[in-house]
């Protein structure tokens, strides 16, 4: 990840409208890449890399000026609309840009145009996946910038349905059927979201989040509401039990699609239920310890389905249940003493999880196109063996698991942390609880990628390096290394964080 | 006043026996129609709540274009579905009575809970009203949605185009998707509606200045006309249209971001229209709208991208 020096920029730049032009310049550019299918791949990787960059400058200005406020169209709230930037939000965004980039490089392989035995289905792929991802790289921009809890509903909306879009990419049986229920799933998320806007509505007149966290009584419509939408939040993050779609839609989409819908799109809901739930709602004791608990659940319920599964990525999907447990742990600690801290260390969580995921959906991609299958059980007998998917896959796990020096381990560290210092030792014992389980789980295929003494016949390693395999390897590598660099990404946070008095924004 | 609780009783009962009806309906066409009556009904409701934008926007797009788009569904799975168990399974009747408890309670918290709201109910209705002389139109609705809230908009508008892609990404184009051959009844009934339709569409644009009206409920009207077209086969799209079409699917989005951009070229704030030509501005952006909705309106219900030649005389 690239941090721009905010005194090496023109000062052009420096007076831009960031936040709304990485909202609209992707918006642009699906729209560009649906109209020339032929030109799709130059439009979607140059439009990704130009939001990172504009990302990246939108950090920088955030690291040297404080938190920013865009007011569209010039109205102020509670009339207009605000786009909002803080340290949360410019995280999220270069994340996002930075992982869209490497799998977006990693689909503009395993997409490319094949000429004249290209079948209908792959020519589909490659002319809907750009779009799509375009479409959802909007939509997730528009929900990080957001600070209007409806507007909030209407980029849930291109979100889910880009991502449903993307689950059906490959139009096998199973990925549409799955992705079927994805969209009534989400959809009915998104409802009992617009029933809580509804809700805040009705009982304060208002729908900016500004208003609604100067609000300092709960009375019954605001509980209700509260609930309602952090009910369609859970079930568009997957909070288990409201996970059912999710492994069926990760498991059968395409392996950059899945990368994304793991890595990106849960966490857009995951996002906002956070930022509601610290900026916005004074947290409420006992809703915190339910998700806390609902998130102990799933760390359980994820990690033995992902022990039991007979198929490679079904089990990184079952695990990304487990994960998004871990991180909901948070909800039940950010009232405690602790609470920053374990609030960084779920935010650290979320980008750990986002680069870790995504490099290991798309190296269950690789190593299920060298072996035509993905089946753990027959790994260990498989005389061919893709090392560098393998070394990639490998890595992925050391943050998912939580080793140092990862990004998953300082995440982890400060979420135990916070609940060290609040002394809910509760909660410690099911972060190690969840640990020592996704050790077990993702051991599985680790120890098939290491046995060979069933092999039948010689083993065989591609002696090329596949210049595909560089990506899920690259995401590999930026999972472990924002562990070591992470000094700017958590100054950054620090930018307008909820947990300190709130500077007065000029 | 008697009069009316009569009238609101009978609708408020009707609304609530047609959508049991719906729900209980065996026959997948009696259900559509049902759905597309309640719709109606609901429609009737809103302007009984004096909603009347709310009203029209129900019944073009919530029962007319949602009823089309159903009904062509019905008809598409209507070959395919017989013999198919596991689309015929009803749940079974302790679920039923399970989810209807369940939704009993829900529904009685939820109307609990907003009775004990305080009323008058806080708004923002008396900001709306007091900065409309400076939105450039006289319907606070429009000023909402295509001033104080464009950006909104704006993103509603993508929605739409994220459900076209995503049907051209799913439609099936080698399915023949020529619709029924119908009689000449229904010609004399399109000569005669057609260009009734697009001038209703035209003023329906025109009112959402200053009355109830405006670019979803005139492209609701105009996405309408494309279905007639449609259903008469008085056009069938071919392959050399994909083109055009993505063009129009795309309009709405670049024609409203592109206006953000003006505004930022110009030094104002995105979407921040210049205050004496706001009306213009508006209105330009509800035009490119209109058309942009009524032509994706008119592809979800084609339901896939167009493929074949161009038809031959003999088949019309």
């Amino acid at each position: 990840m690239i941090w721009s020096d905010p005194s090496t920029m023109t000062p052009e730049i420096m007076t831009w409208d960031l936040p709304s032009l990485v909202v609209i310049l992707p918006l642009l550019a699906a729209v560009a890449a649906f109209l020339l299918p032929s030109a799709a791949v130059g439009i979607g990787l140059g439009a990704t890399a130009l939001v990172g960059a504009a990302s990246s400058a939108l950090a920088a200005r955030l690291l040297a000026s404080g938190p920013e406020i865009s007011h569209l169209g010039g109205w102020t709230v509670p009339l207009g609309i605000a786009l909002r930037v803080d340290g949360f939000a410019a995280l999220m965004l270069v994340t996002t840009a930075g992982i869209g980039m490497l799998v977006g490089l990693a689909a503009s392989r395993s997409f490319a145009a094949k000429g004249a035995t290209e079948a209908p289905a792959e020519e589909r792929q490659r002319l809907f996946f750009w779009p799509l991802w375009l479409l959802l790289l909007a939509g997730l921009n528009a929900l990080y910038l957001s600070s209007d809890v409806f507007n909030i509903y209407i980029s849930l909306e291109i979100l889910g349905l880009s991502a449903v879009g993307l689950a059906v990419l490959s139009g096998k049986a199973a990925a549409l059927r799955a992705g079927l229920t994805y969209l009534f799933a989400g959809l009915l998320g998104s409802l009992l979201f617009l029933l809580g806007v509804d809700y805040l509505y009705a009982a304060t007149g208002r729908v900016d989040l500004a208003s609604l966290g100067a609000i300092d009584e709960m009375t019954p419509a605001l509980s209700m509401a509260l609930v309602l939408m952090l009910a369609g939040l859970a079930i568009k993050t997957a909070l288990f039990p409201l996970h059912f779609w999710l492994p069926a839609a990760h498991s059968n989409a395409t392996a950059p699609a899945s990368a994304l819908l793991s890595a990106l799109v849960v966490k857009g809901s995951l996002y906002v239920a956070l930022r509601l739930w610290v900026d916005v709602f004074a947290p409420t004791a006992g809703l915190g310890t339910l998700i806390g608990l609902l998130g102990a659940g799933a760390i359980v319920w994820g990690s033995i389905q992902a022990m039991r599964v007979d198929r490679l990525k079904l089990l990184v999907a079952y695990s990304t249940v487990a994960q998004i447990g871990l991180i909901c742990l948070v909800f039940a600690l950010t009232d405690e003493i602790g609470g920053e801290t374990a609030w960084q260390g779920a935010v650290y969580l979320i980008l750990a999880h986002a680069a870790a995921k995504s490099a290991m959906f798309l190296a269950v991609g690789r190593i299920a196109e060298h072996l035509g299958h993905d089946s753990l059980e027959r790994l260990h007998r498989e005389p061919l063996r893709p090392g560098m998917a393998q070394v990639a896959f490998a890595l992925a796990a050391v943050s998912l698991i939580g080793l140092p020096p990862s990004a998953g381990f300082l995440g982890k560290w400060l979420l135990l942390e916070g609940a060290m210092r609040a002394d809910a030792w509760l909660w410690v014992g099911v972060m190690v609880l969840g640990t020592m389980l996704s050790v077990a789980y993702l051991m599985r295929p680790i120890s098939g990628f290491l046995r060979f003494d069933r092999v039948e016949g010689p083993v065989i390693m591609p002696s090329r390096l596949d210049a595909a395999d560089l990506w899920p390897l690259g995401l590999a590598v930026v999972a472990i290394a924002m562990g070591l660099l992470a000094a700017t990404p958590l100054s950054l946070l620090a930018v307008g964080s909820p947990f300190v008095v709130p500077e007065v924004v000029p | 006043m008697l009069l009316w609780l009569v009238f609101d009783l009978v609708l408020i009962g009707a609304i609530v026996w047609l959508a049991w009806a719906a729900l209980a309906a065996r026959d997948g066409f009696e259900m559509i129609v049902l759905f597309m009556v309640l719709g109606l009904f609901v429609a009737l409701a809103w302007v009984r709540l004096q909603a009347p934008d709310v009203a029209l926007a129900e019944a073009a797009v919530g029962s007319g274009i949602t009823g089309a788009l159903l009904l062509k569904t019905w008809r598409h799975r209507r070959g395919r579905a017989a013999g198919d168990a596991a689309a015929d399974a009803r749940p079974s009747r302790a679920l039923g009575f399970g989810v209807m408890g369940l939704v009993t309670v829900l529904t009685g918290m939820l109307a609990a809970v907003l009775v004990l709201i305080p009323r008058p109910a806080p708004s923002l209705a008396e900001t709306v009203f007091a900065n409309l002389a400076v939105s450039g139109v006289d319907n606070p609705v429009t000023a909402v949605l295509l001033n104080f809230r464009a950006y909104d908009t704006l993103l509603e508008v993508v929605v739409l185009f994220a459900v076209v892609v995503v049907v051209w990404l799913l439609g099936d184009a080698e399915a023949d998707r020529r619709a029924p051959r119908l009689g000449s009844i229904f010609f004399g009934f399109a000569r005669l509606v057609l260009p009734v339709m697009v001038l209703i569409a035209g003023y329906l644009l025109w009112l959402g200045g200053f009355a109830p009206g405006g670019a979803f409920q005139a492209g609701a009207v105009l996405g309408a006309v494309g279905i007639v077209l449609l259903l008469g086969r008085l056009y069938t799209p071919t392959a050399a249209d994909r083109l055009p079409a993505r063009l129009v699917f795309g309009l709405g989005t670049v024609g409203f971001a592109g206006a953000g951009l003006a505004t930022l070229a110009l030094g104002n704030a995105f979407l921040g229209y210049p205050p004496e030509a706001a009306k213009t501005w508006i209105l330009v952006i509800e035009a490119m709208l209109t058309v942009s909705i009524a032509a994706t309106l008119a592809g979800l219900f084609f339901g896939a991208a167009p493929s074949g030649r161009p038809t031959r005389e003999s088949d019309r």
